[in-house]
């Protein structure tokens, strides 16, 4: 069935090659790639299940006993490699592109390796990962590894923790991939714009012994990726980050220019003392209404899942008496209630670590930053609608229906006497 | 009629076809869709400056005196705008300033600058009404108003009398052009030159014209060398009574002679040289926009803008007109413009002009020599309600790629 490849198409497990075979390629997403052998950082081939969803190693023990001491890394994170440690690299380029929304509506973004949301990585807890950070946009760009126990240094914070990677630079980031659990990645350069203008991808650390497994055998898994445009606000910013990228690219090439920079130019101060001593010296700061007036409030327009509104989105698919995991991850800048019709559902994990007791839902809120992971299964065949309970992100540019709305398709339905054929409705 | 009014308004031509029968029979509401909400946007300058001359220079000869409040040019206008079904954009706006104080001083009234509707996609734009005359579009020479020197800095209109000189500046147009890469532009219009001389082409068509211009991309001015350039025709039908046809070549451009940032000294260069009228004495100011010149101004203007944001700029023009025909008449200017900014758009403003004539030109003013002095404030500001159609000429379409949205 078609949809069913198509349900991983959009986290795209793209042929990002290794960086030992290939250099500085940047790869064009695509749907169909998920039956690659040498896909993205892979040492464990999928290619079997890939198609059908994901499905996780082996089953761990579910934690029982409280401990507080589990908050702790497993391993140093300023630890380094040893010289025989296998490292697992990946490459990711950014440049700016067109991302389709919807058919004739598309938007300026950042993209990762030309694809929104950026490819995933997937590693196993405990593995060193090297990510080749290229930037081939106008624009300087950092990642932030959301969730993830890296030390401070590959935390990704511009002018805090590195300086931002600047246009046709490389950064590398190194790190041991702890705690396990689905986590997300995301740039950090202007984060309001930039992450969710394209800039972010699903991170999953696999467990050496997933619980979850143990206790929910799934034998599929999803990812949805949560977000939602103001596409008034990405082209003002997008245009406002083109006209100081190129400005700054222009000065790096001229020392009359640069010379410009030399405290003048942009807002940057060494300490709050340099930068209070500079208001009673007369710079005016850019928050004061004088500057701006009246901040226009983002007013969000487009509502998706994995970079797509209803009914571009991908439905999720399953079969009577099956088992499927969700990782849901809140990669905007709204709370999401996320209600799947006919069913109630177990929320297994937040923020990548398994909860204490799984906890009955039918409706689960998913909040900017944070990822839940919810067991279905397959107990009532049907098409059913998942998607967010409040209407203000139910529609497309104001149209309803819309948004953030997907389906639980079982593969099945007609076989339990299930006939109806979904129509696509755009407009009520 | 009210309903029909309405159709208008609300529905456009196709719906208004339709609601004339109903209005024949009995007056009813159609349903209708409502319309897009279209984008609003809303622009204005105000600037007023106490003025001060050497001599009586201000007012209408003869009753000419040496001071004036001046609040012409102060202008608002409007904008609608709508991203049509097949990613053109369309758009009506309409505006008016106050005019110039050569008015004969009872300033009431408002000068229609801006009636004209357009659409314009990527490659091609088309609009009429009443706007900039093309001819004084190539290049901006920064003095405190558009019009202070509208002999050197623009092609005089022929058919004005010269009382306003929005006339010069402002005509109806009827325009299309051609782009490429929305950096290079190609105009063929038509214009109606506004007749306040009475010259007897009523409200026809009396101007035609071409103009070929180079835009760099919008916000990156700062760093780039060459910042805009054009040269245009334009062949003005001039009756005969008044020395018959007359025809104009045009041209100019600015680039940056120190690029920057943070401080920018740019030098502009505005030449024209209009040929084939037989006008050749002056009398009157008409005569001056008429008969076979040829004007140049130049600017070196520095602007200095720390963080990027305007803190002031000052600018030295200079500028001189000769006429072919009429022996011994020629005009010169030098002029000293600063402003400061004290707040978002708000400056504080002033200008020193200088004039010399000579031959005819200093009979019909009455003086050779004469020196204005003008200080006061400015506030330029501008607003974007409903904002849902991006502009078309941003630094995302013109670089990197071009969204129709």
């Amino acid at each position: 069935m078609g949809e069913i490849v198509r349900n991983m198409s959009n986290i795209k497990d793209s042929t990002i090659p290794r960086r030992s075979l290939l250099k500085g390629a940047m790869i064009a997403g695509g749907a169909g790639l998920l039956g690659s052998s040498s896909a993205f950082g892979r040492t464990v081939a999928f290619a079997d299940l890939k198609s059908q969803g994901e499905a996780a190693p082996s089953a761990g023990t579910w934690p029982s006993d409280f401990d507080p001491s589990t908050v702790t890394p497993k391993y140093d994170p300023r630890a380094t490699p040893n010289p025989d440690d296998p490292i697992k690299v990946f490459d990711l380029t950014i440049t700016d592109g067109i991302h389709e929304i919807l058919p004739k509506e598309e938007v300026s973004m950042f993209l990762f390796n030309n694809q929104f949301p950026g490819p995933l990585i997937r590693v196993k807890e405990g593995d060193w990962v090297q990510v080749n950070l290229t930037n081939k946009s106008f624009e300087s760009h950092t990642i932030h590894w959301h969730g993830v126990q890296v030390p401070c240094e590959m935390d990704g914070v511009p002018l805090g923790s590195q300086w931002p990677v600047r246009p046709n630079q490389t950064f590398r980031y190194l790190w041991r991939a702890q705690p396990a659990g689905t986590h997300f990645y995301h740039c950090h350069v202007m984060t309001g714009l930039h992450a969710t203008a394209g800039l972010s991808g699903p991170l999953i650390i696999d467990p050496i012994d997933d619980p979850v497994m143990k206790t929910f055998p799934y034998t599929r898994e999803y990812i949805m990726l949560l977000s939602e445009l103001d596409t008034n606000y990405v082209r003002d910013e997008m245009n406002a980050m083109a006209t100081m990228g190129h400005t700054m690219m222009a000065m790096d090439n001229n020392a009359d220019l640069m010379h410009e920079m030399n405290g003048k130019m942009m807002g940057w101060f060494k300490d709050k003392a340099a930068f209070v001593e500079s208001v009673k010296n007369g710079y005016i700061p850019p928050y004061l209404s004088s500057r701006t007036g009246f901040m226009r409030p983002l007013q969000l327009n487009y509502f998706m899942i994995n970079g797509k509104p209803y009914p571009m989105a991908d439905e999720l698919a399953i079969k009577t008496g099956e088992t499927i995991r969700i990782r849901l991850i809140g990669g905007g800048f709204m709370p999401h209630f996320m209600h799947l019709h006919g069913h109630d559902f177990w929320h297994v994990c937040q923020d990548g670590s398994p909860l204490q007791n799984p906890i009955r839902h039918n409706t689960i809120p998913i909040f900017p930053g944070a990822t839940s992971d919810i067991i279905v299964h397959g107990t009532n065949p049907g098409h059913w609608h998942f998607h967010d309970h409040s209407d203000f992100c139910t529609n497309n540019n104001g149209v309803q229906p819309g948004g953030m709305m997907t389906m639980l398709m079982y593969e099945d339905a007609a076989e339990h006497g299930f006939n109806f054929q979904q129509v696509i409705q755009l407009s009520s | 009629m009210k309903i029909i009014n309405y159709a208008l308004i609300a529905t456009g031509f196709l719906g208004c076809l339709g609601m004339k029968a109903g209005a024949q029979a009995q007056p009813t509401t159609l349903p209708e869709n409502p319309a897009a909400q279209p984008q609003i946007n809303i622009n204005g300058t105000g600037i007023v400056t106490l003025d001060g001359a050497s001599k009586n220079t201000f007012g209408t000869k003869g009753f000419a005196t040496n001071s004036a409040i001046n609040l012409s040019d102060s202008a608002l206008a409007a904008s609608f705008s709508e991203r049509l079904y097949r990613e053109g954009i369309g758009s009506i706006t309409f505006g008016a300033q106050s005019y110039d104080f050569t008015n004969s001083g009872i300033q009431t009234g408002l000068f229609v600058n801006q009636a004209f509707l357009d659409f314009q996609t990527k490659k091609f734009e088309t609009y009429i009404g009443r706007t900039d005359a093309p001819t004084a579009m190539i290049v901006q020479i920064p003095t405190l108003r558009g019009d202070d020197l509208v002999d050197f800095t623009m092609l005089p209109n022929p058919f004005s009398d010269g009382t306003n000189l929005e006339e010069s500046r402002y005509s109806n147009v009827g325009a299309i052009v051609f782009n490429q890469g929305l950096t290079y532009f190609e105009n063929l219009h038509v214009q109606h030159l506004i007749d306040s001389v009475n010259s007897g082409t009523g409200t026809g068509l009396n101007s035609y014209g071409g103009i070929f211009q180079f835009e760099t991309v919008p916000t990156l001015e700062p760093i780039a060398t060459i910042v805009n350039y054009g040269i245009g025709y334009e062949h003005r039908s001039i009756p005969n009574s008044l020395g018959g046809s007359s025809d104009a070549i045009y041209g100019g451009g600015t680039i940056n002679v120190k690029r920057g940032v943070t401080n920018r000294l740019d030098l502009r260069v505005f030449d024209a040289y209009t040929t084939n009228n037989n006008t050749n004495s002056i009398g009157t100011v008409n005569d001056t926009y008429r008969a076979n010149a040829n004007a140049i101004a130049v600017t070196l203007r520095y602007l200095n803008s720390p963080f990027g944001k305007p803190s002031y700029s000052v600018a030295l023009t200079a500028g001189y007109k000769d006429f072919r025909n009429i022996s011994g008449a020629n005009e010169s200017t030098l002029v000293l413009t600063a402003a400061k900014r004290l707040g978002e758009g708000f400056d504080a403003v002033a200008q020193v002009e200088y004039f010399h004539r000579a031959g005819a030109l200093a009979s019909l003013y009455g003086q050779s020599s004469s020196a204005i002095f003008q200080i006061g404030l400015s506030f330029s500001f501008g607003d974007v309600i409903n904002e849902n159609v991006g502009p078309r000429r941003t630094p995302m379409n013109i670089l990197e790629h071009y969204l129709p949205k």
